[in-house]
This record gives C-alpha cells, structure tokens and sequence, in this order.
C-alpha cells in the first residue's frame, strides 16, 4: 500500500475528501519529523514508539578485499512496537 | 539528546493547531490512519508514507532458547514484527549532525601495512651495522692517534683499513708480501752472526720502538716467520750456500733454539700490547683467527715437503700459539668494560643541530610518545628533551601548542638493541627526574 492508496483507504473511512486527509496526512507527517529531529520521542498509543538513536563509530572490514573502512557515528530513527501491537500480531497466523 | 517522550494526544494537538482544525477532527484522523495502517499490515501489506517511510511486516523464525533457572531448552515461538524504515528524507534530517561525516578507508588489513615496513628495516640492518663499525674503527683510530705520532698513525690508518675491508683471501694474498719481506731479513741474521743472543736483538730492536702498528703486523706475521725460517733451515741442510761457514749439525742446533726464543720474545711482545693497548686489541683478534688458518695450510705444506722431526715438533706448536692468544684475549675482553667509541659517544655533549621533525603538542601527547615514534623506544625521550630546553621546563607538563623539535641522533645512540644506549638513556632519565623534583 503506497501513500495514494493509504489515503483512499483513510478518505473512505473518515467519510472525508481526499484533499483533506492528504493535507492532515502530511501536517501529520511533517509534525513528526519536526520532533524527531530535535530528538523527542513519539508514543502511539497502540501502535509504537518512534524514537532517534545513536549509532557509534564502527570499524568495518570488507571480507573479501581486507580494506578497512571507519564507518562514523550516525543518527537513525527507530520504531518500536506497542506490547497492544504486539498481541494483535500474535493472533496473526503465520502463512507461508 | 532530550528523551522526552511526547504521547499521540500531545500530537493531536499540534497537528489540530497547525491545520487549524477541531481537535476532535484531528484525533478522528489519528485514528483512523493508525487503524488503517494496522490493517494494512494485517493483510500482508506493506504501508508507504510519503516523507515518512515504510511499515512493513516482518516474521521472526522461532528459535531455541534454555531456560536460565531449570536449564531447560525451551522454544521461543515465532512472532511477527512491525519493521519501520525511514523515508531518505526523514533519514537525513535527522542525521544532519553527523550528516558531515563520511566513511573513511583506513587500507587493508594491518599486517598487510607492516609487512614493507620491516622489510625496509631489515634491508638496513647491515647498511646501519656496516656504517657503525666504520664509526667504531675512526674512534679506535683516533684514540691510537692520541698515543702515537702522525706519521705511524698514517700507516696504521692504512693497514687497517684494508685488512677490515678485505676477506681472508686478501689476507691471505697479503702474507706472501710480508714473507718476502722477513725472507730478506732473516738470512741477513743469519750470515750477519750465529750467537743466539745477538740473534735477539735485531727482533727486539723491530718490536720495541715501533709501536702498535708494528706490533699488529708482526702478531699476524708472526707465523709466516717461522715457517719461512724453517725454509731457511732446510735450505741449509741441503747445504746450498750455509756449509763454509758452519758444521751441519751446529748450525742445525743453533738454528732451532733462535727459533724457539724468536718465538717466546714475539708472543711476549704480543700479549704484553694486548694488554697495554686493549682497543687495538680486537682487530688483531680477527687478523689471527684469519691467519692462523691461512698459515696452518702453509704449515701443513711445509711440513709435508720436509721430514726432519725437530720441524714437525715445531709445526704444532706454531699452530696452537694463536689459538692461544686469541682465547686470552677473548676472554679479557669479556672482562675489562669496553672503554670504546660508544663510552665516548655516551660522554661527548650532543648538539642537536639536525632536526629530523617538528611536532604541536596537543592534549595528551607526551616526549615518550614521540621517543617511541621516531626512535622505536620510548626511553629515549631524554633526548628530545634536551633539544627543547628551552620550551619545555617540566617534561611532564609541555602546554598544549608547543611546537617539538625531534633531533636527529646518531643511529648508535638510540640503538634499542644495546642495553647500553637503553642504561644511558634512563641514566639521563632519573636525572632530570630528580632535577625537576628538586626545583619543585
């Protein structure tokens, strides 16, 4: 599902045009972003945490060619899903 | 980074705000896209947020485990999980402060780097070993210098220039030289007087005023002497030129006790200026290992040409003379502390005039750890220390900035091999410790 048809799905639901819920969609979205960047965290209730974690430095080695590489420090977002999340996904039965 | 953890009502209102919406209407949204999402992703699917980035389902195989009280293996049972990866967009905002960093190649693995190092070394250890006994052999030469004239120390210079350099071949090629030399004497001797004692002093008068330069030569000549006499000798008992003046056996009988007394006054000599003169000592070490051998063939070969018994008495004993020595003095100089060129290094003021690097201090660095940089020993540091007395008072507290000069020492001196140059350095350790200590 890309982000036209989460929209759709969503527009459907609420009862509500397209343009609207892609406008919320996005404050949404950019009010996230804008939070996370300061290094907040965001709770979903039944859904999950996303939060900003730091990577540290590393030293890499490439198992074929030996060179060494020092990877730096870096900041990445992490999602943690809710325990109520968590529940629902284990009455999923898995198919394959 | 503040953990301050902000609850979905806390974005409700916010979003409320900025779409100027009811705040109802805004947590209805909230909602409804969570719900969506969840679904989405209960079916399977994966849910894309434009700006934001991807939900995906993600199963976790089940896997064993053992419980840490019973002991017991237990399985986990598989579950799934919900994978968010960020949007590029999201991703670089929020590593913008590291965003200036990049990987950095460092090469390949370590030893691969040090491997060319130590064969560079390597390839200098003789180089550097070569040129240290150069420098070992000017400073034995400037010391003889001292207690010598010019003009023997000129040939001194010479003689043993060339016998360093050269193998036992040339050595060897040098002996015939010198048996010629003695050839012509000798017979003189022998015409000249028949006494023992008179025989004496011509040798003695060659030994005693000419010094060690003499002294090295005969201690190597030595040998072919005696060889060449015994050809003197066997040339006499074939009667080609002695019979007119002397009765065979007489001749014979006088002839070996000039040699033997030759022999004793020689090795007298010999080890009275091995003990006098122990720096020129070494260099005859090596001149009468290499002759003893080139001048056993030649004893053997005589010994083979001629079959009178006195001679074959003497052949072994000529050959056991150097041996002997050498043994001596190998042992003395085990003994006796080499008063040598290093000493003199050690005592002679270093002026730091070459200056191989320039190094800022900064926080943290310290004068043994550029010692152990550039001189591969950290005890050396004394040394760069004395070139920067000016700047740095208290070799433990060097403020940060100072710029370090780092010497160019003499490769003997920070030699990390010798215990010695190690002893020296940390002499000059616990002496500025102890000097700091006291301004302190």
């Amino acid at each position: 599902m890309n982000h036209k048809e989460l929209i759709a799905a969503m527009a459907a639901k609420m009862n509500a045009p397209k343009s609207l819920v892609e406008d919320l969609l996005e404050k949404t979205v950019s009010t996230c972003n804008e939070l996370l960047v300061e290094g907040k965290t965001i709770g979903f209730q039944s859904f999950g945490n996303f939060e900003v974690r730091k990577k540290e430095e590393r030293l890499s080695v490439h198992p074929a060619t030996q060179i060494r590489t020092l990877v730096p420090p870096k900041l990445v977002v992490n999602f943690k899903q809710s325990n109520i999340l968590k529940d629902k996904l284990k009455e999923l039965p898995h198919n394959e | 980074m503040s953990k301050e953890k902000l609850s979905s009502q806390e974005i409700i209102d916010i979003v409320a705000l900025k779409a100027s919406v009811s705040k109802r209407a805004s947590e209805e949204f909230l909602k409804v896209m969570i719900s969506t999402i969840e679904e989405a992703l209960m079916s399977g699917d994966s849910v894309k947020i434009k700006n934001f980035g991807t939900f995906k389902l993600h199963w976790n195989e089940p896997r064993k485990s053992v419980n840490v009280q019973t002991g017991e293996d237990i399985i986990l049972a598989g579950y799934y999980k919900v994978n968010f990866t960020p949007d590029n967009n999201l991703r670089d905002l929020i590593n913008e402060p590291f965003g200036h960093l990049e990987a950095v190649q460092i090469g390949r693995d370590t030893p691969v780097q040090i491997e060319p190092i130590q064969k560079e070394t390597e390839t200098m250890d003789p180089l550097r070993t070569l040129n240290e006994q150069a420098s070992e052999i000017k400073d034995i030469l400037a010391e003889i210098m001292n207690l010598q004239s010019n003009h023997q120390t000129a040939e001194l210079q010479n003689d043993i220039q060339e016998v360093v350099v050269e193998n036992i071949n040339e050595t060897s090629e040098e002996i015939p030289h010198q048996v010629h030399e003695e050839k012509i004497q000798i017979p003189d001797y022998e015409f000249q007087v028949e006494e023992v004692e008179i025989k004496e002093e011509p040798k003695s008068e060659v030994f005693s005023p000419k010094s060690v330069v003499e002294e090295q030569k005969e201690e190597h000549v030595e040998i072919p002497v005696i060889v060449i006499e015994e050809t003197v000798e066997e040339l006499n008992t074939e009667e080609t030129f002695v019979p007119t003046f002397v009765p065979r056996k007489n001749k014979k009988k006088t002839g070996w006790l000039v040699l033997i007394i030759c022999i004793i006054v020689l090795l007298g000599a010999g080890t009275s200026i091995f003990y006098l003169y122990p720096p020129a000592k070494r260099m005859i070490i090596s001149f009468g290992n290499n002759v003893s051998n080139s001048t056993t063939d030649l004893t053997k070969s005589v010994s083979q040409l001629f079959v009178a018994k006195p001679k074959k008495l003497d052949v072994p004993v000529t050959v056991v003379i150097p041996k002997d020595t050498s043994a001596v003095d190998t042992i003395e100089e085990e003994d006796i502390p080499p008063v040598d060129s290093l000493q003199l290094l050690f005592d002679s003021p270093r002026n730091y005039t070459e200056i191989i690097a320039t190094e800022t201090t900064h926080s943290g660095s310290r004068l043994t750890n550029l010692a152990k940089k550039y001189y591969g020993l950290k005890d050396f540091w004394v040394y760069i220390y004395e070139a920067n007395r000016e700047k740095v008072s208290d070799p433990n507290k060097i403020p940060s900035g100072t710029i370090i000069y780092i010497p160019k020492l003499d490769s003997r001196l920070i030699d990390k091999e010798n215990q010695r140059c190690i002893d020296k350095a940390k002499e000059l350790h616990d002496l500025y410790v102890k000097k700091i200590q006291k301004e302190e």
